[in-house]
């Protein structure tokens, strides 16, 4: 009996030794461990000149039609398999993967910092793709400092103020055109019907409140300078232009106007701790009256409540500044770039001309419920009424488009985190600006 | 009064366990209530008993196929941590020699160091050995995490055990190596479930160095198919996210009523008992 | 004994040694190697010798993480100590249910921390949570307060939720280390007539310091370097009112500041090693010999 344990015991000690030593000695010899079976099968296939495609994502709405698109492609020819791989996290992730060297052929997140370093492959004599894009979204593709395109947007989207229509008729309100309109909407909100929130503001997600900043007070520099020009000025860092320490600048302004709706009760109490669930939810069963969101929350909406299709209204953001107009969101979306150090750029190329037929781009557009931005794709991406309230905004209202020439260390979440400071308390609207400019200037370096 | 006393003792005790409870019961109502009802009206403490959530859930995610994984890892990762840290620690609290207390005091300062420094370098290293999408790779690299620890646990023990008990066995000619699997291993049953326990569920629930390294959907352990789950349904779905979440405490559970018996054995029976 | 004779025995701890160098201590040692760097991730790194350090003690953020840290470890390590022995020395007698009641205590500790922020959230949350609902169905709604989303109360409900979650792991071991003193001992002072405080200064936890340790220890590294509670309860908000080091690290890191994340780690590991060599030193085991 001893004897048996004895020799189970040295067995498993030796086999130990045995696995430990093929671990340490080396890279190469995996293969011939039983458990490394999984990768064989990938080797084997790599042999017959098989070309394994890495396509990286962050968009979980659109997981299972890709995987469906994908499937297809696989199908339609036996040289190229493309596999997706999701993250939730995705844009952190994919630094990791350039820091590795290990990026993937084909991905969806595109910032100024990895353009800068030669990370993504020029697409720019891909004449084909771009003849069928609209210009406008030719140019938001374009990278200001070198003039060339490192992605193609295959979607527009929009961004703005849902509200609620029936309530506004109920009411008598008319969409606001200045900041003082606004207000007054949520006086006329907050007094008649006093257990709906007027403006529901989901803070606890950072990322939510950094467009807050994006959409008005960049939005404002971004309509007063142009496009081209706020992005310069961005790069620059050109204080004289940006101004947003000033004590009567666009950011202490927008700083103090959210203090004053929020002490006003004009904006949901739990503001910090509500979410982007909480902020559908009230919204679809009339408890909220209006949201700042994207295109993208729409199939939320739709799916929480369809009752809500005739009864959402979509409007700009207000003027908050003297001589300035309202803006609306319009900008690229859902754009893809291939890697600069792919081996398989043809096989890339071929792969996103497939994604980005027009029949394959119809159904894009109509899950993702955001307009495409080719020209010969013919899709109902949204209700009509929500299609009449999105034209007459954007035919209205100054549009602007994303700021993608942000400092590397100061991203929209670290802009929200900010807001959510302000909005704890920690700042009055002054040293909101001088923080916010602070934190900017860091960034930079 | 020691009646008194007793009586007060099972309040304690009840009220603790209501405590710890709490929140699993908030899950498990939720889990069985219709995707109509807003669940703080009416009755909060009866829900509708709606089974359906736990069909839908187990279809549409991915949970199956990930709770699998996380058991290979886990089981995987359980193994080495056990036979090599529990060696380990038999030498390191036997014999004074000056490479045994080396390697004691690299693991115990390593295991103050945060495990976010090496991100990148793992991340390469794991591409090097070809081990990323793979569950083997993701076991060493958790049994990694837990040898400190394991290490730790195991020569704690190994000291309070007394050195008498193998010296007959020496006496009767048997080599270090060989009575320490035959006479000590056998007494660690007490700090191998206390292992078990306390990494098991850690490894079980991996979730920042899973994003890593199992990128493959089909490599999934259960936080990655929860967290893409609750994602793709975020927003009304919040009955089939809490039934989705109670699949996934469910094997959870069930481990830990198996390992708690012999956990709870080995506890009674006792290290310096033994 | 010859002791010194050379056996086996003497390379037992090679194997884990072994595992340990090629996933833990090569891809440090390249790990400090970046943190004298500028490396962001992307561009060829530059040496800047220990600027990175020179910055962290300079930012204001960084050192206010440092307090917000310390700040939970004094909370949370202690209490999940005390918590977890009250726990055990209530659970150390026969009782009906009293496996149940040990796996109850434990259950929280068991589930992942996505789940358990998920949960909750949905029971904390001013004006919808369950706990709201639930006091006001009592009619006590006003008890409710923002507790998540206040500067001096978030940080309170991650320690109290900290210790909810691991006291039930701090008892087991304390358990198992209560079990393991022989009974005779307090027979013994019960004949001599030893009061309850009297055992449990002069038999319990002298006999209890080898659980002490590995709870103290184990705890202060845990709080020390908290993560999951913090990002899925308050994501380190308002603002950033509860931001640890770990996810400080984590964020600069990702921000494209790897060299500089590096630095901090290694600021951190010695923030964690000084109480834990105290500690250590404090519970140190008298040899059995």
């Amino acid at each position: 009996m001893k004897l048996k344990k004895i020799l189970i015991a040295l067995l498993v000690g030796t086999l130990l030794v045995g696995m430990l030593t093929s671990c340490s000695k080396g890279e190469n010899n995996q293969a011939s461990s039983d458990i490394g079976q999984e990768n064989q099968g990938t080797k084997k296939e790599e042999k017959k000149e098989t070309v394994r495609l890495k396509f990286f994502t962050g968009k979980i709405e659109t997981i299972d039609l890709m995987n469906e698109i994908i499937n297809d492609f696989n199908q339609s020819q036996n040289r190229i398999i493309v596999e997706q791989e999701y993250q939730k996290d995705a844009s952190n992730i994919i630094k990791i993967k350039f820091a590795a060297d290990q990026a993937p052929d084909i991905m969806t997140t595109y910032e100024q910092g990895f353009a800068d370093q030669g990370k993504y492959l020029d697409l720019s004599d891909q004449s084909d793709l771009w003849n069928r894009l609209t210009p406008a979204m030719k140019e938001a593709c374009t990278d200001i400092k070198t003039g060339k395109q490192y992605r193609i947007a295959t979607n527009m989207t929009m961004a703005g103020f849902f509200y609620n229509k029936e309530l506004f008729n109920d009411l008598g309100l008319d969409v606001a055109t200045t900041w003082e309109e606004f207000e007054k909407n949520l006086e006329t909100i907050k007094s008649e019907r006093p257990d709906i929130t007027p403006w529901f503001i989901f803070g606890s997600e950072a990322w939510h409140l950094g467009h807050l900043i994006e959409f008005i007070p960049h939005g404002y520099i971004k309509q007063t300078l142009g496009a081209v020009e706020a992005k310069k000025a961005m790069l620059d860092n050109d204080h004289s232009k940006l101004n947003f320490g000033a004590a009567d600048g666009p950011m202490a302004q927008f700083a103090g106007k959210m203090l004053d709706l929020l002490q006003k009760g004009y904006i949901n109490e739990d503001v910090l701790t509500a979410t982007n669930d909480n902020c559908v939810q009230d919204f679809v069963n009339g408890r909220a009256a209006m949201l700042s969101n994207g295109m993208w929350i729409l199939s939320s909406l739709l799916e929480a409540n369809p009752e809500m299709e005739d009864k959402i209204g979509f409007a700009p953001y207000p003027s908050y500044m003297p001589n300035s107009s309202p803006v609306v969101l319009s900008a690229e979306d859902s754009g893809y770039s291939i890697s600069a150090t792919t081996e398989y750029k043809e096989e890339a190329i071929e792969f996103l001309n497939f994604l980005f037929s027009a029949e394959n781009q119809k159904k894009y557009s109509e899950l993702s419920k955001a307009p495409s931005a080719f020209t010969d794709v013919d899709a109902d991406w949204a209700p009509e009424n929500i299609v009449n309230e999105v034209s007459y905004a954007v035919a209205n209202a100054v549009n602007i488009g994303f700021t993608n020439e942000k400092p590397a260390g100061f991203s929209g979440d670290d802009a929200g985190r900010m807001v959510q400071e302000l909005l704890a308390g920690k700042y009055n609207a002054e040293e909101f600006a001088i923080a916010y400019e602070n934190a900017w200037d860091s960034g930079m370096n | 009064m020691n009646k008194m006393l007793n009586l007060m003792r099972k309040f304690t005790i009840i009220f603790i366990c209501l405590l710890c409870m709490l929140p699993f019961v908030v899950l498990l109502i939720l889990s069985l209530n219709t995707p109509k009802r807003v669940f703080y009206e009416g009755n909060m403490f009866i829900p509708d008993f709606y089974v359906m959530n736990y069909v839908e859930g187990w279809k549409k995610s991915n949970i199956g196929n990930a709770m699998v994984n996380s058991a290979i890892i886990t089981i995987i990762a359980l193994a080495i941590i056990i036979i090599i840290s529990a060696m380990a620690g038999y030498t390191i609290s036997r014999f004074n020699y000056k490479f045994n207390k080396i390697i004691f005091a690299i693991l115990l300062s390593c295991m103050m160091i945060p495990g976010i420094i090496n991100t990148v370098p793992l991340y390469t290293l794991m591409i090097d050995l070809n081990a990323i999408n793979t569950l083997w790779g993701m076991a060493l690299v958790c049994a990694t995490n837990a040898l400190p620890q394991g290490v730790f646990v195991f020569s704690g023990f190994i000291r309070t055990i007394p050195k008498e008990i193998e010296e007959s066995a020496i006496i009767d000619g048997c080599s270090y190596f060989t009575s320490f699997w035959r006479i000590v291993f056998p007494l660690l049953k007490p700090s191998i479930s206390a292992i078990v326990i306390l990494n098991g569920f850690g490894i079980w629930n991996n979730y920042s160095q899973a994003v890593f390294f199992l990128q493959d959907s089909r490599k999934h352990n259960v936080p990655q198919a929860l967290s893409v789950y609750f994602q793709q349904f975020a927003g009304a779905k919040w009955n089939l996210m809490a039934a989705t979440a109670v699949i996934a405490i469910i094997p959870v559970i069930i481990a830990f009523l198996l390992f708690q018996k012999n956990l709870m054995k080995g506890l009674t029976d006792g290290a310096l008992k033994g | 004994m010859e002791k010194n004779k050379i056996g086996l025995h003497t390379f037992m701890a090679l194997p884990a040694f072994a595992l340990f160098s090629v996933f833990f201590i090569y891809p440090l040692i390249k790990g400090i190697g970046m943190s004298l760097t500028d490396w962001d991730g992307m561009s060829k790194a530059s040496f800047i010798g220990l600027d990175n350090f020179r910055q962290f003690f300079g930012d204001e953020r960084a050192i206010n993480n440092i307090r917000t840290t310390v700040l939970f470890a004094l909370g949370s390590a202690p209490l999940l100590n005390l918590v977890g022995l009250i726990y055990a020395l209530l659970m150390n007698s026969r009782f009906k249910g009293k496996g149940l009641a040990r796996m109850i205590i434990y259950l929280p500790a068991i589930i992942s921390p996505l789940i358990m922020g998920y949960i909750w959230y949905l029971l904390l949350q001013p004006g919808r949570g369950f706990i709201y609902h639930f006091l006001e169905q009592m009619g006590k709604s006003s008890w409710f307060g923002n507790w998540l989303g206040s500067y001096g109360t978030a940080m309170l409900v991650l320690i109290l939720v900290n210790v909810w979650q691991y006291a039930g792991m701090t008892m087991v071991i304390y358990l198992a280390g209560l079990q393991a003193i022989p009974e005779e001992l307090y027979e013994a002072a019960k004949v001599d007539g030893a009061t309850f405080p009297k055992r449990l200064f002069y038999i319990t936890l002298p006999m209890l310091m080898p659980a002490i340790r590995i709870n103290v220890v184990t705890n202060i590294i845990g709080s020390l370097s908290v993560f999951d509670i913090v990002m899925s309860l308050t994501s380190g908000g308002p603002g950033y009112a509860t931001e640890t080091l770990s996810i400080y690290i984590m964020r600069m890191s990702y921000g494209a500041r790897t060299g500089y994340s590096t630095a901090v780690a290694i600021i951190m590991f010695f923030i964690i090693l000084i109480p834990v060599l105290v500690s250590m030193w404090l519970t140190r085991v008298k040899s059995l010999d």
